[in-house]
């Protein structure tokens, strides 16, 4: 098995890993429309987002979840933060608009939320950011589950009704021994489980297993949904263990890509390519050698890290400009699909 | 006036004795009568009592059970709010009924938001009735059959062979019926718990036993968003399905014969002692 140095979590024979390129991401929420069409518009998960873009810096979806706990104390993984449930208010409620009426009945009113008047919702603040004019700065941050190597979710259920699938790592919550309790919604630190208050049981992304797996109506393997659709084709998906893949490369060779939060030492298998914007400018609209996402905020997402790997990209980059060769700077303009989504290389070993 | 006192002294003794003795034989039955400390008194009825607020519950005694924050992993499970329950049992030919009465002045009866957690409270058996398996949900080799109540107005039966096994049936046998009520100076639940005593299906409970059964009692507040082993339990209790059962009128009769003959062969030794002193004297 070629893995050497990549770690696997007990028992998990490969582990499904995707890397998205914060630097393409344009914020048009056509993977949160793919995810939401394909899997949560069943009755109760309206409020859902399994797949969700926020505008950083920002209070993200739901609303301060950095702020909720969960994950681990410490990389030995004995002791659990044990986290908070957020609220509905955070989640923003799933409210109704009356299209209908306006666009079918000619109705003269504005198109809102109806019955009641909304002070948070996703994406609430949008494109919002930071920074002082002319220097304020935002990116997009699509997020799904992380499918940890150590999910805190896990542990935290007492029923063990979320587990970690073997074949690839895939974490699962089995609705048939799932008791609502939510455990797993106050213990994952990046708050993706969500409870369903209509079947009152949690839910959360799937990585699109029927489709790795080949089990839709074509009998095809197709990336997950998020990846498949989006426009900008920022995402790979392929397994962290797979020495010959991209993501490989990306994180245990040029360690470019990094796991949000690493902190929270849950070990997660969706990583980032760190974001990248145009140097800040001075008052009278000249270029100025300061970077306009300070690195300080980038380390609280990605840790110290953040550092050498942008300084790899930046290295690498003048690399081209100079008319040389990169591999980095290959794979991530790879636009070969046999390349950017690689779920058939271990066959059913 | 001497002789007066010294005449009189036996007879003041055994009349004393003799009442200290009728008083006995009156309160004896009472006191073995009194329940042993686990005991949950089942008393027989011809009505259905599955109304919590039938004039029939008036007729059956309770017992005060003290709750426990129960032994669990999960976070603040040592953070639980039902103190005690009061419990009546009662039994028809048909079937068993269970009320139970705590004190919870808020009631949550929604589960419909991520942070909504409902009230509920939980029996438990052996489903083996003549055993007594692992207080905390049974064990793998001896399961326990719980019923569970929930102020969102559902009722599960669940199976369960150790922590973390609960398992649903799909068809429940057992009917609640709850309703607010007071409990001392705070607001509760009044829940009547009704099941069929003949069980007829694996891995349920046979109430028909005529052994004591072990039944256990578990609590959750929702407000406090109690849920899975944050709960406030009791220890086994059982209800005395066995032999002795009806048997206290007979023990009544019993003491208050063994009583007048005691009471009557004191007087007569009274007399007899009486009798001879004055023989004696003359």
């Amino acid at each position: 098995m070629a893995h050497d140095n990549v770690e696997l979590a007990d028992g998990v024979d490969h582990q499904v890993a995707m890397v998205m390129d914060l630097n393409k991401c344009i914020g048009c929420q056509t993977c949160t429309v793919a995810c939401k069409t394909l899997w949560t518009e069943r009755e109760g998960t309206e409020y859902m987002y399994w797949n969700n873009v926020e505008t950083r810096p920002g209070k993200g979806y739901p609303r301060d979840w950095e702020q909720k706990g969960g994950g681990w104390t410490s990389d030995e993984h004995t002791d659990r933060s044990v986290g908070e449930i957020p609220s509905q208010e955070d989640y923003g409620e799933p409210w109704e608009f009356d299209h209908e009426g306006i666009l079918k009945e000619g109705k003269d009113k504005t198109l809102k939320p109806e019955g009641g008047d909304p002070e948070w919702g996703p994406n609430w603040d949008e494109d919002q950011g930071d920074g002082e004019f002319p220097n304020n700065y935002y990116f997009y941050f699509p997020r799904i589950c992380n499918h940890c190597t150590h999910p805190s979710c896990v542990e935290a259920c007492p029923r063990k009704a979320i587990y970690k699938r073997e074949e690839d790592g895939v974490v699962l919550v089995d609705q048939d021994r799932c008791r609502g309790y939510r455990y797993c919604v106050e213990g994952c630190p990046y708050k993706k489980v969500y409870y369903n208050a209509v079947t009152k049981r949690s839910e959360k992304c799937v990585f699109c297993y029927p489709r790795i797996e080949g089990e839709g109506p074509d009998d095809e393997v197709h990336p997950p949904a998020c990846a498949d659709q989006c426009t900008t084709q920022l995402r790979l998906v392929g397994y962290l263990d797979d020495r010959d893949g991209p993501i490989y490369k990306l994180v245990e060779q040029y360690e470019v890509a990094l796991p949000l939060h690493p902190e929270y030492q849950t070990t997660p298998n969706v990583y980032y390519i760190p974001p990248t914007a145009p140097p800040q400018h001075s008052d009278d609209g000249e270029t100025v050698d300061v970077e306009r996402i300070p690195r300080s905020y980038l380390e609280e997402l990605f840790g110290e890290r953040v550092n050498d790997a942008l300084d790899t990209i930046k290295r690498e980059r003048a690399k081209v400009e100079r008319g040389g060769h990169s591999e980095l700077m290959e794979i991530l303009q790879d636009k070969n699909p046999a390349q950017q989504y690689r779920l058939e290389v271990f066959g059913d070993d | 006036m001497t002789e007066t006192i010294r005449t009189n002294r036996p007879l003041l003794a055994a009349g004393l004795l003799a009442g200290l003795l009728v008083a006995s034989a009156a309160l004896a039955p009472l006191i073995a009568d009194a329940r042993p400390a686990r005991e949950i008194p089942v008393e027989n009825v011809d009505e259905s009592l599955t109304d919590p607020g039938a004039d029939g519950w008036s007729d059956v005694p309770a017992a005060t059970v003290p709750l426990a924050s129960a032994p669990s992993d999960v976070p603040n499970a040592d953070d639980t709010t039902v103190r005690e329950v009061a419990i009546e049992a009662a039994r028809s030919d048909e079937q068993l009924f269970v009320r139970l009465r705590w004190a919870d002045p808020s009631a949550d009866r929604s589960t419909d938001s991520p942070r909504a957690f409902a009230d509920m409270a939980a029996i438990q058996f052996p489903v083996n009735a003549t055993t007594q398996p692992a207080i905390a949900m049974g064990s793998r080799d001896n399961l326990v059959n719980v019923w569970q109540w929930s102020a969102t107005a559902t009722t599960q039966e669940l199976l369960a062979g150790g922590i973390g096994t609960t398992t649903v049936f799909e068809q429940p046998q057992v009917a609640t019926e709850a309703t607010r009520t007071t409990i001392g100076e705070d607001e509760g639940w009044n829940v009547v718990f009704t099941r069929d005593l003949d069980a007829a299906a694996d891995n349920r409970t046979q109430l028909d036993a005529t052994t004591d059964m072990n039944v256990a009692f578990a609590f959750w507040n929702g407000e406090n968003t109690e849920r899975a082993g944050q709960k406030a339990v009791s220890e086994w209790y059982y209800f005395p399905f066995g032999p002795d059962d009806g048997g206290a009128p007979f023990q009544t009769i019993l003491w208050a014969v063994a009583g007048a003959a005691i009471a009557l062969v004191i007087a007569v030794t009274a007399l007899s002692v009486r009798r001879a002193g004055q023989e004696g004297e003359s």
